[in-house]
């Protein structure tokens, strides 16, 4: 199998862009509301982008089916987020508006996201915040009883609204409250711990899906009119990161093998302030959050392998590289040039603590400055959180803190309705790589993902619905498709199950995430990419040759895992490959052979101001790389300069 | 009525319920102990007390209204005993008492309650329908005094008194401030009141009532 | 390294939710005190997978105390010996070289155990189902503004919002009773003004619901507060019985 490289078309709307939604959304069809409850989506995911979704579509009356790998909707990974979300509300009065949030959003991403789809996003913002204040959400509040705002991720206004640090928390439960909403009311049906092993193609339209059942281990045919994909990112693919065990990919590869295309896979956002790694077992790497940096200072000593105590490593033979080098940032520069420079000052042989693999984030100065007692008003949780895992005072003794894997900007190409290349697949939320280009701004994934399941995927959604209502031919389970992919999903599991070797999927998924992160993160070069590839090669050829499993084909996570581990390493080798073929740097894709003369990054725009969508070919044929060309008629793209 | 029954069919209806008769209870305590101590005074204040109480016309409605209390009490607490033993089937193999939360006198209610249930019948068979000594020379008086000094000349009778009393005291220390919690009087602003007072008045009842017994006991079984 | 710890387990191993289930001994060796106990469940897991052997079923997925997916009964206290602590952040430091572990799945009608430590439930999914929510549709929400909520009610309900619905409430009271999580949701809700609305409707169907599953009737015990990880107060519980005796005495209209 092989094709042509295509130029894709996202149908981005023409004329002008502040009212490009409302004159695309009147350019949808409408399906009367007696019809609805003819049409069934099936939405996989039960975040922010999957849950709300559901619940939007099914207030619409349409029959909707939600399917979630965890044992209920709540846990969904929007749970983890905790900064806080973005609205161009304006309340503090800072010159904030919604043209400056698209603005930030578009220039945060290095401008490798899409113009009108960010513009949207921007714009239905507000709406959110109304939204999940109308659904009970508890933001944080001043004294007269308005909602608070604070200033995040670099950015000069006050535009995040906040509930503590547990923002996600709280709007996924006011999306899962939605959600059940309609599952008591019968207009949702709820599948609680299903993977999606399949996604069902019939004439070149999503038609369905296979489940398996993680609990009694049997495979499921489920059929709908149109399939939503709402997984979430794929950072798992670096082993250790700062999400859920479940942010696996699994979901986009299966859809991406059935020809689905994916943008951008290499765009993946390295979080600067994370715990670093303390041991061969660790799973995890809990997020720091990144307000630490308002009043905390990076440093490392200047000599090398300095093991001396820090607090009695003197103030001129402390190098805070941050400051030295971006200035009028300082410690607030934006995360990808943060988690560089970090990576940089331990690569040179002065990182700290045990390993050698952090820096220190000091608040010393703070404490003198303000006193112990505001610090401890501002931070107290995070240091009771720091404290309760490395088991050492943020008060006494500086953070050591190290880069880790955060979010994929990437994800399954979509459109401006959110639909991919495939007819009746929608995507939402961090599974697609729709709005943040090749960078993402703080508390922006929040806003994207409440964003398409609230506002766009219901409103394009029943766009698809009412386009296809007298045309779309009547598919059930019955169908051929859904049998040959029963067997498709039945014959790999034996596969696995067969190999009967002698490593487990973890190890696996450790050796694959070394060779990520080392390889396909935060500094790339043309060199380290073509070792990957070859690495993860290697990886996937021992995989099918040596994996163990055991447990049976019930309930058995060593079985879910290796399912998982299997896509995510072709998922890892799209990565490192689209990495490769991007020959240029911008965002989070640093490129160390596309630097400028002060070693920062160079963008291309005159070959790069397209996103990368990748179509599979085949387990042992190379992907082609189709190409989106983005266009800026509002703004023009500028050197993102921090310094 | 339905939304009546469906209230009370209900876990929180049925915890009001043990609250409502057990608040009472307590407040009944407070009288009957208050009553108690015109047995100090003499057995002439302490018998009319008692004649006055029982010449009363309205005291059967009273008893009856007592009675209900205290078996409304009792069956909803072996229900609630018996439904919460059904919410567990398998029980934990450890568990362990880190001195947060529960109390012994929490986690002791249903027996406290049962052992309190049986001194009260024991209490009522040989007090109120115990012998009948009549005072000298005023006719239809009950030398309920002589009755309390003769039934505590015992020392079993004493011992058994004061377990019960101690029961009591562990019943009451965990209900009282349990009645509050459960009738929604609960704030951070006297939170902490509630329980001290809790502790405050589970002493009170049971050393008050164990006090009568001891004394009744050194007073030589009313042959004095 | 000198801190690491030799652990004996003694894990419940249950086959299916028909099944009965027994206690099974595990050594562990090689724990590091800075490992997080489900770490060390990994590790015992990938130590019994490379023998071939059916590895312990867990719940887990955020590692960081927000999804609430972890649960287990750690020598007879929800989510281990940590206060305030959920079992993927409990660290091994809070144990000895040498120590006896006994670990168990949480145990109610209502929560019924699928496999080993794994546990349904979706009890609580259901309680919310019944009416833990705003009824508001998409689209049709009011200006954020335009409802003033006191800082500090705000910030009760937020207290009262932050729970994970890991059930180590029910799972800690004797009388696995579902209290604390059914007055955390109602208190939210009924305090701030777009859920008081509906606020009695809400406190009678979640009760209603609750008893209809199963769950214990609350006698006070405490253990619940002591037992949640994100420290939510029994006085929610007085609050809900408050706004439950309300619906039979007071009428709206």
């Amino acid at each position: 199998m092989s094709g042509e490289i295509k130029k894709l078309d996202s149908k981005q709307p023409d004329g002008p862009i502040e009212t490009a939604w409302d004159r695309h959304r009147f350019s949808l069809k409408l399906v009367n509301p007696a019809n609805r409850r003819k049409r069934k989506v099936l939405v996989v995911g039960t975040g922010l982008a999957g849950g709300g979704s559901a619940a939007g579509l099914a207030e619409l009356g349409y029959q909707v089916e939600a399917f979630t790998i965890l044992d209920s909707p709540r846990r969904s990974h929007s749970i983890a987020a905790q900064g806080g979300v973005n609205a161009a509300k304006n309340y503090p009065n800072d010159n904030d508006s919604i043209w400056r949030l698209f603005y930030d959003t578009l220039k945060g991403g290095d401008f490798r996201g899409n113009e009108k789809s960010t513009y949207r996003l921007a714009q239905c913002a507000n709406s959110i915040i109304d939204q999940a204040v109308a659904q009970g959400v508890p933001f944080t509040r001043e004294y007269a009883g308005t909602l608070a705002n604070r200033s995040f991720g670099g950015v000069q206004v006050s535009r995040t609204f906040y509930a503590r640090g547990q923002t996600g928390q709280q709007l996924l439960l006011g999306v899962y409250q939605s959600l059940m909403k309609e599952v008591g009311k019968g207009k949702v049906k709820l599948h609680t711990r299903k993977e999606l092993l399949e996604l069902i193609i019939v004439n070149g339209r999503a038609r369905g899906i296979i489940t398996r059942d993680l609990v009694t281990g049997e495979l499921e045919k489920h059929y709908g009119d149109a399939v939503i994909i709402a997984t979430g990112g794929f950072c798992k693919t670096y082993y250790l990161s700062t999400n859920a065990m479940a942010s696996n990919g699994a979901a986009q590869t299966r859809c991406w093998k059935k020809g689905a295309y994916m943008a951008n896979p290499c765009m993946t956002q390295i979080h600067p302030t994370s715990l670093p790694v303390m041991g061969a077992y660790m799973a995890k790497q809990t997020l720091m959050s990144e307000a630490l940096r308002n009043d905390g200072r990076i440093w490392v000593p200047k000599k090398k392998e300095d093991k001396r105590d820090p607090n009695t490593i003197p103030d001129d033979e402390r190098d805070y590289f941050l400051e030295r080098r971006y200035p009028s940032f300082g410690n607030l520069a934006p995360r990808d040039i943060t988690s560089r420079a970090i990576k940089q000052a331990v690569d040179g042989g002065n990182g700290v603590g045990p390993t050698g693999v952090a820096v220190y984030l000091d608040f010393k100065d703070a404490i003198e400055r303000d006193g112990y007692d505001k610090i401890k008003d501002k931070y107290g949780n995070l240091f009771d959180m720091y404290k309760h895992i490395v088991n050492e005072s943020p008060y006494e003794t500086p953070m050591r803190i190290y880069p880790t894997a955060h979010f994929t900007m990437g994800g399954l190409w979509v459109d401006y309705n959110l639909q991919s290349n495939i007819k009746g697949l929608f995507v939402g939320g961090e599974s697609s790589y729709e709005y943040h280009g090749a960078n993402r701004l703080g508390a922006n994934s929040l806003m994207s993902a409440m964003t398409d399941g609230a506002f766009v995927l219901p409103v394009t959604v029943a766009g698809y619905l009412g386009e296809t209502f007298a045309t779309l031919e009547k598919v059930d389970d019955t169908h051929e498709e859904f049998d040959i992919g029963m067997k498709v999903v039945q014959g790999r599991i034996e596969r696995l199950m067969n190999i009967k070797g002698t490593r487990t999927p973890d190890q696996f998924h450790r050796a694959l995430g070394k060779v990520m992160f080392d390889n396909v993160g935060i500094e790339r070069t043309e060199k380290k990419l073509i070792e990957a590839i070859e690495s993860i090669k290697n990886i996937k050829k021992e995989f099918y040759a040596d994996l163990m499993l055991a447990g049976d084909e019930k309930m058995n996570n060593e079985l879910e895992k290796a399912l998982r581990v299997e896509d995510t390493i072709d998922l890892g080798l799209l990565m490192a490959r689209d990495a490769l073929e991007r020959r240029e740097s911008c965002g989070a894709h640093y490129r160390m052979d596309f630097v400028d003369e002060d070693g920062e990054a160079q963008r291309d725009d005159e070959n790069f101001q397209h996103v990368a969508a990748w179509e599979y070919q085949g387990d042992d044929t190379e992907p082609l790389r189709h190409i989106e060309e983005l266009v800026f008629n509002s703004i023009q793209p500028s050197k993102r300069s921090y310094k | 009525m339905s939304w009546v029954s469906s209230y009370f069919a209900s876990s929180v209806g049925k915890k009001s319920v043990m609250a409502l008769t057990g608040l009472s209870l307590v407040g009944f305590l407070v009288v009957h102990l208050v009553g108690n101590i015109n047995m100090l005074i003499g057995s002439d204040a302490f018998n009319h007390y008692s004649h006055f109480l029982l010449s009363f016309e309205g005291i059967y409605v009273l008893e009856a209204v007592l009675a209900a209390l205290f078996l409304l009490h009792a069956f909803f607490g072996l229900m609630i005993a018996f439904q919460n033993s059904q919410a567990r089937p398998d029980s934990y193999s450890v568990q362990t008492k880190s001195g947060r939360g529960t109390t012994f006198a929490s986690s002791t209610m249903p027996y406290t309650g049962t052992i309190i249930l049986i001194f009260l019948i024991l209490h009522l068979f040989d007090l109120k329908f115990g012998e009948h000594y009549s005072v000298p020379n005023e006719e239809g008086v009950r030398d309920i005094y002589k009755l309390v000094l003769v039934y505590f000349s015992k020392p079993l009778h004493v011992a058994w008194y004061i377990i019960a009393m101690i029961s009591l005291a562990i019943h009451t220390s965990h209900g009282f401030w349990s009645a509050f919690q459960t009738l929604g009087f609960s704030h951070p602003k006297y939170d902490g009141f509630l329980r001290k007072s809790s502790i405050a008045y589970a002493v009170l009842v049971g050393a008050g009532f164990s006090f009568f017994a001891i004394w009744a006991y050194l007073q030589h079984g009313g042959n004095v | 390294m000198s801190d690491e710890m030799t652990l004996y387990l003694q894990v419940w191993r249950q086959k299916d939710s028909k099944s009965k289930g027994g206690f099974q001994n595990y050594k562990v060796e090689n724990v590091s005190g800075d490992m997080s106990f489900l770490e060390m469940l990994d590790m015992l897991n990938e130590n019994l997978a490379r023998e071939g052997k059916d590895p312990i079923q867990y719940d887990h997925d955020c590692r960081e105390g927000i999804c609430g997916a972890c649960s287990c009964m750690i020598n007879g206290e929800a989510h281990g010996p940590g206060k305030k602590t959920t079992t993927c952040e409990m660290h091994m430091r809070h144990f000895n070289d040498g120590d006896a572990i006994i670990i168990e799945p949480w145990r109610a009608k209502a929560f019924p155990v699928l496999k080993d430590l794994a546990v349904d439930r979706s009890a609580y999914d259901k309680i919310i189902m019944a009416g833990g929510f705003i009824e508001v549709k998409y689209g049709n929400a009011p200006e954020a503004n335009s409802m003033m909520v006191g800082k500090e009610v705000a910030d009760f309900a937020m207290d009262n919002a932050a729970c994970i619905g890991c059930g180590a409430c029910a799972a800690a009271c004797p009388n696995a009773s579902a209290m604390l999580f059914t007055a955390a949701k109602t208190t939210q809700l009924s305090l701030l003004p777009q859920g008081k609305v509906e606020s009695k409707k809400r406190v009678q169907s979640m009760i209603k619901k609750m008893d209809e599953l199963g769950f214990g009737n609350c006698t006070n015990e405490r253990l619940c507060e002591a037992a949640c990880p994100k420290g939510i107060s029994i006085i929610s519980i007085a609050r809900m019985n408050r706004e439950y005796m309300g619906t039979l005495l007071k009428s709206d209209y």
